[in-house]
């Protein structure tokens, strides 16, 4: 078996989706190439954007970086990142260290933003409450929240994430089976937000699988933060995770024709159930809230 | 025949059970998927149908966690 592409011996992946055999060299090149080619295909950025990468460490937000900063070299966009704090002790902070190091290398601007100095409190010391309600509701709302605004304090004009093709798939599937068609309308490589506050968020890493990532950063050798939150549970995702995986073994362009069968009904989900919330500002804080309190503050009022 | 496997911190020295037994089969012995893992044998990526030789490094490297 030989590279499909160059012919070299040492091949690194078997692509069972497209039967390639692949060499570190093409396959890194063909990751390169699949997130360039969304970026152009979903029109994820305009020249003289600043792009604020969510950066936790991990594989998805260091490849997002390291990718999109070909851009950057290419003087097409401006990036700046920033690095949550979470507030998990034994954890979080290998994956900070690892994030500031890449910051640095590349010479992009960032900024740490700790839920502590934000919110009063730690991941750590919310899981000490009694009426917690788990640890990932938290983690999400206060990093969304806190990653939006770092894009205002940075002046970005777009905010990437690391979402591969397994967390979209992911999130189609789950939205579908709960019936959850206000969640459906929200997915997809670019969402906007009718609040001007909020930063348009993109995927560039939307059509990549998860293993492929891993297997990117270690064929570049990327120093990324490879290891399990403490607070990681058995969620809904997981089980569909597991799900798609089994049946990926077998039919293993599974996940593509989920994500393309999203793709074509997308545009008819958000004309039939986009849902107009009141905008509204939250009492507390002043962000967009289509409720008295935005998520983040009701969290807070709750584990006083 | 045998060759030495790292896995997170740990090295052993592993018995080789028979012809053309393949790091796929050594993933399938210790219980973990080829979809959460990427192998290196003598420090260079390999695919998992890769046979595993006599004196072979084999490192498996945890790419995905759960949760």
């Amino acid at each position: 078996m030989n590279c499909t592409k160059c012919g070299n011996p040492k091949i690194i992946i078997k692509k069972e989706q497209s039967g390639q055999y692949l060499c570190k060299d093409c396959f890194i090149e063909s990751i390169e190439k699949k997130v360039i080619k969304t970026i152009k295909k979903e029109k994820l950025l305009d020249k003289g954007d600043k792009v604020l990468v969510a950066l936790s460490g991990g594989k998805d937000s260091v490849t997002t970086l390291e990718i999109l900063n070909t851009f950057r070299t290419r003087r097409i966009i401006d990036i700046c990142a920033v690095i949550i704090d979470e507030g998990i002790d034994n954890y979080r902070q290998d994956g900070i260290d690892i994030a500031v190091r890449h910051a640095e290398r590349l010479g992009i601007e960032y900024m740490i933003f700790s839920m502590k100095e934000n919110f009063g409190i730690t991941l750590d010391e919310i899981m000490e409450k009694p009426n917690h309600k788990g640890s990932c509701s938290y983690c999400g709302v206060f990093r969304r929240t806190l990653i939006n605004r770092a894009a205002r304090e940075m002046n970005a004009t777009k905010i990437a994430t690391g979402h591969n093709l397994d967390d979209e798939v992911q999130a189609i599937l789950m939205n579908y089976l709960e019936g959850n068609t206000d969640n459906l309308t929200k997915l997809g490589a670019k969402t906007e937000s009718d609040a001007e506050e909020f930063t348009v968020k993109i995927k560039p890493l939307r059509e990549i699988p998860e293993r492929e990532i891993g297997l990117y950063v270690v064929a570049k050798e990327l120093e990324v933060h490879f290891a399990s939150c403490p607070y990681a549970q058995q969620s809904f995702r997981g089980e569909i995770s597991e799900i798609l995986n089994q049946l990926n073994q077998a039919h293993p362009t599974i996940k593509y024709s989920t994500l393309r069968g999203y793709d074509k009904i997308k545009k008819a989900v958000k004309n039939d159930f986009k849902k107009d919330y009141p905008k509204k500002r939250c009492e507390k804080c002043g962000e967009p809230s289509a409720n008295r309190l935005c998520k983040a503050c009701s969290f807070l009022e709750e584990l006083k | 025949m045998t060759f030495k496997l790292k896995y997170k911190n740990n090295e052993e020295t592993r018995e080789i059970p028979n012809d053309n037994y393949t790091i796929n089969d050594l993933l399938s012995e210790l219980g973990l998927s080829s979809q959460t893992i990427v192998s290196k044998q003598n420090g260079e990526l390999v695919i998992e149908d890769t046979v595993i030789n006599d004196d072979d490094e084999i490192q498996l490297v945890q790419i995905i966690y759960g949760g």
